[in-house]
Protein backbone atom coordinates (compact mmCIF):
# COMPACT_ATOMS: atom_id res chain seq x y z
CA UNK A 1 0.00 0.00 0.00
CA UNK A 2 2.82 2.36 0.97
CA UNK A 3 4.61 1.35 -2.23
CA UNK A 4 1.54 2.25 -4.30
CA UNK A 5 1.23 5.61 -2.55
CA UNK A 6 4.89 6.36 -3.22
CA UNK A 7 4.39 5.47 -6.89
CA UNK A 8 1.34 7.76 -7.07
CA UNK A 9 3.39 10.58 -5.55
CA UNK A 10 5.98 10.20 -8.28
CA UNK A 11 3.36 10.82 -10.99
CA UNK A 12 3.95 14.08 -12.87
CA UNK A 13 1.75 17.04 -11.83
CA UNK A 14 0.59 17.56 -15.44
CA UNK A 15 -0.52 13.94 -15.71
CA UNK A 16 -2.38 14.20 -12.38
CA UNK A 17 -4.09 17.43 -13.43
CA UNK A 18 -5.19 16.13 -16.85
CA UNK A 19 -6.29 12.76 -15.44
CA UNK A 20 -8.36 14.52 -12.80
CA UNK A 21 -10.02 16.68 -15.47
CA UNK A 22 -10.78 13.63 -17.65
CA UNK A 23 -12.10 11.65 -14.66
CA UNK A 24 -14.34 14.56 -13.59
CA UNK A 25 -15.86 15.04 -17.05
CA UNK A 26 -16.26 11.27 -17.44
CA UNK A 27 -18.13 11.22 -14.11
CA UNK A 28 -20.43 14.07 -15.15
CA UNK A 29 -21.12 12.50 -18.55
CA UNK A 30 -21.80 9.16 -16.82
CA UNK A 31 -24.50 10.84 -14.74
CA UNK A 32 -25.95 12.26 -17.97
CA UNK A 33 -25.91 8.77 -19.52
CA UNK A 34 -27.78 7.40 -16.52
CA UNK A 35 -30.32 10.19 -16.91
CA UNK A 36 -30.77 9.38 -20.61
CA UNK A 37 -31.37 5.70 -19.82
CA UNK A 38 -33.84 6.70 -17.09
CA UNK A 39 -35.75 9.03 -19.41
CA UNK A 40 -35.80 6.35 -22.13
CA UNK A 41 -37.17 3.91 -19.51
CA UNK A 42 -34.36 1.42 -20.18
CA UNK A 43 -32.65 1.86 -16.82
CA UNK A 44 -31.86 -1.11 -14.59
CA UNK A 45 -28.91 -2.12 -12.41
CA UNK A 46 -27.01 -3.52 -15.44
CA UNK A 47 -26.85 0.00 -16.91
CA UNK A 48 -25.33 1.34 -13.68
CA UNK A 49 -22.79 -1.49 -13.41
CA UNK A 50 -21.89 -1.23 -17.10
CA UNK A 51 -21.51 2.53 -16.83
CA UNK A 52 -19.22 2.19 -13.80
CA UNK A 53 -17.09 -0.42 -15.59
CA UNK A 54 -16.83 1.68 -18.77
CA UNK A 55 -16.12 4.95 -16.95
CA UNK A 56 -13.44 3.44 -14.71
CA UNK A 57 -11.82 1.84 -17.76
CA UNK A 58 -11.89 5.10 -19.73
CA UNK A 59 -10.41 7.19 -16.90
CA UNK A 60 -7.91 4.45 -16.02
CA UNK A 61 -6.86 4.14 -19.66
CA UNK A 62 -6.12 7.87 -19.78
CA UNK A 63 -4.16 7.73 -16.51
CA UNK A 64 -2.12 4.76 -17.75
CA UNK A 65 -1.45 6.64 -20.98
CA UNK A 66 -0.28 9.62 -18.92
CA UNK A 67 2.14 7.44 -16.92
CA UNK A 68 3.46 5.94 -20.15
CA UNK A 69 3.95 9.40 -21.65
CA UNK A 70 5.76 10.52 -18.48
CA UNK A 71 8.10 7.54 -18.72
CA UNK A 72 8.52 7.88 -22.48
CA UNK A 73 9.60 11.53 -22.47
CA UNK A 74 12.52 10.60 -20.20
CA UNK A 75 13.84 8.18 -22.84
CA UNK A 76 15.54 8.51 -26.21
CA UNK A 77 13.44 8.84 -29.39
CA UNK A 78 13.36 5.20 -30.52
CA UNK A 79 12.74 3.53 -27.12
CA UNK A 80 10.11 6.18 -26.37
CA UNK A 81 8.22 5.40 -29.59
CA UNK A 82 8.45 1.65 -28.93
CA UNK A 83 7.21 2.05 -25.36
CA UNK A 84 4.25 4.10 -26.56
CA UNK A 85 3.34 1.53 -29.25
CA UNK A 86 3.50 -1.30 -26.73
CA UNK A 87 1.45 0.66 -24.21
CA UNK A 88 -1.20 1.54 -26.78
CA UNK A 89 -1.55 -2.11 -27.85
CA UNK A 90 -1.81 -3.28 -24.24
CA UNK A 91 -4.40 -0.63 -23.38
CA UNK A 92 -6.44 -1.40 -26.51
CA UNK A 93 -6.44 -5.08 -25.48
CA UNK A 94 -7.57 -4.07 -22.00
CA UNK A 95 -10.47 -2.12 -23.50
CA UNK A 96 -11.30 -5.05 -25.78
CA UNK A 97 -11.50 -7.38 -22.77
CA UNK A 98 -13.71 -4.88 -20.93
CA UNK A 99 -16.01 -4.48 -23.94
CA UNK A 100 -16.28 -8.27 -24.43
CA UNK A 101 -17.03 -8.70 -20.71
CA UNK A 102 -19.66 -5.97 -21.00
CA UNK A 103 -21.47 -7.77 -23.80
CA UNK A 104 -20.86 -11.34 -22.58
CA UNK A 105 -21.80 -11.03 -18.90
CA UNK A 106 -25.51 -10.57 -18.15
CA UNK A 107 -24.83 -8.26 -15.19
CA UNK A 108 -23.57 -5.52 -17.56
CA UNK A 109 -25.42 -3.57 -20.23
CA UNK A 110 -23.08 -3.71 -23.25
CA UNK A 111 -23.98 -0.28 -24.58
CA UNK A 112 -23.50 1.27 -21.12
CA UNK A 113 -19.99 -0.20 -21.11
CA UNK A 114 -19.05 0.94 -24.62
CA UNK A 115 -20.38 4.52 -24.55
CA UNK A 116 -18.27 5.78 -21.57
CA UNK A 117 -15.10 4.68 -23.40
CA UNK A 118 -15.64 7.73 -25.64
CA UNK A 119 -16.09 10.20 -22.78
CA UNK A 120 -12.38 11.21 -22.62
CA UNK A 121 -12.62 12.21 -26.30
CA UNK A 122 -15.68 14.35 -25.52
CA UNK A 123 -13.84 15.82 -22.51
CA UNK A 124 -10.99 16.91 -24.79
CA UNK A 125 -13.45 18.28 -27.34
CA UNK A 126 -15.22 20.52 -24.78
CA UNK A 127 -11.99 21.59 -23.04
CA UNK A 128 -11.59 24.92 -24.94
CA UNK A 129 -15.10 25.93 -23.85
CA UNK A 130 -14.44 25.07 -20.19
CA UNK A 131 -11.18 27.06 -20.11
CA UNK B 1 -29.08 -24.19 -47.56
CA UNK B 2 -30.24 -22.11 -44.61
CA UNK B 3 -27.37 -23.42 -42.48
CA UNK B 4 -24.94 -22.42 -45.21
CA UNK B 5 -26.39 -18.90 -45.34
CA UNK B 6 -26.14 -18.58 -41.55
CA UNK B 7 -22.57 -19.87 -41.67
CA UNK B 8 -21.66 -17.30 -44.31
CA UNK B 9 -23.21 -14.52 -42.20
CA UNK B 10 -21.30 -15.59 -39.08
CA UNK B 11 -18.06 -16.01 -41.04
CA UNK B 12 -18.37 -12.62 -42.70
CA UNK B 13 -19.10 -10.97 -39.33
CA UNK B 14 -15.97 -12.56 -37.83
CA UNK B 15 -13.89 -11.56 -40.88
CA UNK B 16 -15.26 -8.01 -40.70
CA UNK B 17 -14.43 -7.78 -36.99
CA UNK B 18 -10.89 -8.95 -37.68
CA UNK B 19 -10.51 -6.48 -40.55
CA UNK B 20 -11.84 -3.64 -38.38
CA UNK B 21 -9.20 -4.31 -35.75
CA UNK B 22 -6.46 -3.61 -38.33
CA UNK B 23 -7.29 0.04 -37.62
CA UNK B 24 -5.98 -0.54 -34.10
CA UNK B 25 -2.43 -0.53 -35.46
CA UNK B 26 -2.59 3.08 -36.67
CA UNK B 27 -2.95 4.91 -33.33
CA UNK B 28 0.01 3.00 -31.88
CA UNK B 29 2.28 4.12 -34.69
CA UNK B 30 0.91 7.68 -34.53
CA UNK B 31 1.36 7.95 -30.77
CA UNK B 32 4.87 6.54 -31.07
CA UNK B 33 5.79 9.22 -33.60
CA UNK B 34 4.20 11.96 -31.47
CA UNK B 35 6.10 10.88 -28.37
CA UNK B 36 9.36 10.63 -30.32
CA UNK B 37 8.87 14.20 -31.57
CA UNK B 38 7.98 15.36 -28.04
CA UNK B 39 11.20 13.80 -26.68
CA UNK B 40 13.12 15.81 -29.24
CA UNK B 41 11.23 19.01 -28.35
CA UNK B 42 11.78 18.54 -24.60
CA UNK B 43 15.45 17.79 -25.25
CA UNK B 44 15.74 21.10 -27.10
CA UNK B 45 13.68 23.13 -24.59
CA UNK B 46 13.52 21.36 -21.21
CA UNK B 47 11.56 24.23 -19.63
CA UNK B 48 8.57 23.49 -21.90
CA UNK B 49 8.18 19.93 -20.56
CA UNK B 50 4.83 20.60 -18.82
CA UNK B 51 3.21 22.21 -21.85
CA UNK B 52 4.53 19.59 -24.27
CA UNK B 53 3.38 16.72 -22.03
CA UNK B 54 -0.08 18.25 -21.61
CA UNK B 55 -0.55 18.87 -25.33
CA UNK B 56 0.80 15.44 -26.21
CA UNK B 57 -1.50 13.70 -23.70
CA UNK B 58 -4.51 15.31 -25.34
CA UNK B 59 -3.20 14.50 -28.81
CA UNK B 60 -2.58 10.88 -27.88
CA UNK B 61 -6.08 10.56 -26.41
CA UNK B 62 -7.58 11.93 -29.62
CA UNK B 63 -5.45 9.59 -31.75
CA UNK B 64 -6.50 6.66 -29.61
CA UNK B 65 -10.18 7.25 -30.32
CA UNK B 66 -9.62 5.96 -33.87
CA UNK B 67 -8.62 2.61 -32.42
CA UNK B 68 -11.66 2.72 -30.16
CA UNK B 69 -13.98 3.21 -33.14
CA UNK B 70 -12.49 0.08 -34.70
CA UNK B 71 -12.90 -1.77 -31.41
CA UNK B 72 -16.57 -0.82 -31.15
CA UNK B 73 -17.23 -1.85 -34.76
CA UNK B 74 -15.55 -5.22 -34.10
CA UNK B 75 -17.52 -5.77 -30.89
CA UNK B 76 -20.81 -4.90 -32.60
CA UNK B 77 -19.96 -7.21 -35.52
CA UNK B 78 -19.33 -10.08 -33.11
CA UNK B 79 -22.09 -9.60 -30.53
CA UNK B 80 -24.91 -7.65 -32.22
CA UNK B 81 -24.77 -8.04 -36.02
CA UNK B 82 -24.95 -11.88 -36.30
CA UNK B 83 -28.21 -12.12 -34.32
CA UNK B 84 -29.72 -9.20 -36.23
CA UNK B 85 -28.72 -10.55 -39.66
CA UNK B 86 -29.86 -14.09 -38.86
CA UNK B 87 -33.22 -12.71 -37.71
CA UNK B 88 -33.56 -10.78 -40.98
CA UNK B 89 -32.71 -13.97 -42.90
CA UNK B 90 -35.25 -16.00 -40.92
CA UNK B 91 -37.94 -13.42 -41.60
CA UNK B 92 -37.05 -13.41 -45.30
CA UNK B 93 -37.43 -17.19 -45.61
CA UNK B 94 -40.52 -17.14 -43.38
CA UNK B 95 -39.22 -19.23 -40.45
Amino acid sequence: MQNLLNKLKSVDATVKKESLYIASVTGILSLLLQAVFLIARHWDYTVLLGNILGAVTAAGNFFLMGITVQKAVAKEKKPAADLMKFSQTARLLMQLVVAVLGFALPCFNGYAVIIPLFFPRIAIMIRPFIK
Amino acid sequence: MLELAIGIILGCCALGAGAAMIAGIGPGIGEGNAVAAACEAIGRQPESKGDVTSTMLMGCAVAETTGLYALVIAILLIFVAPRMLVNILMEAVGK
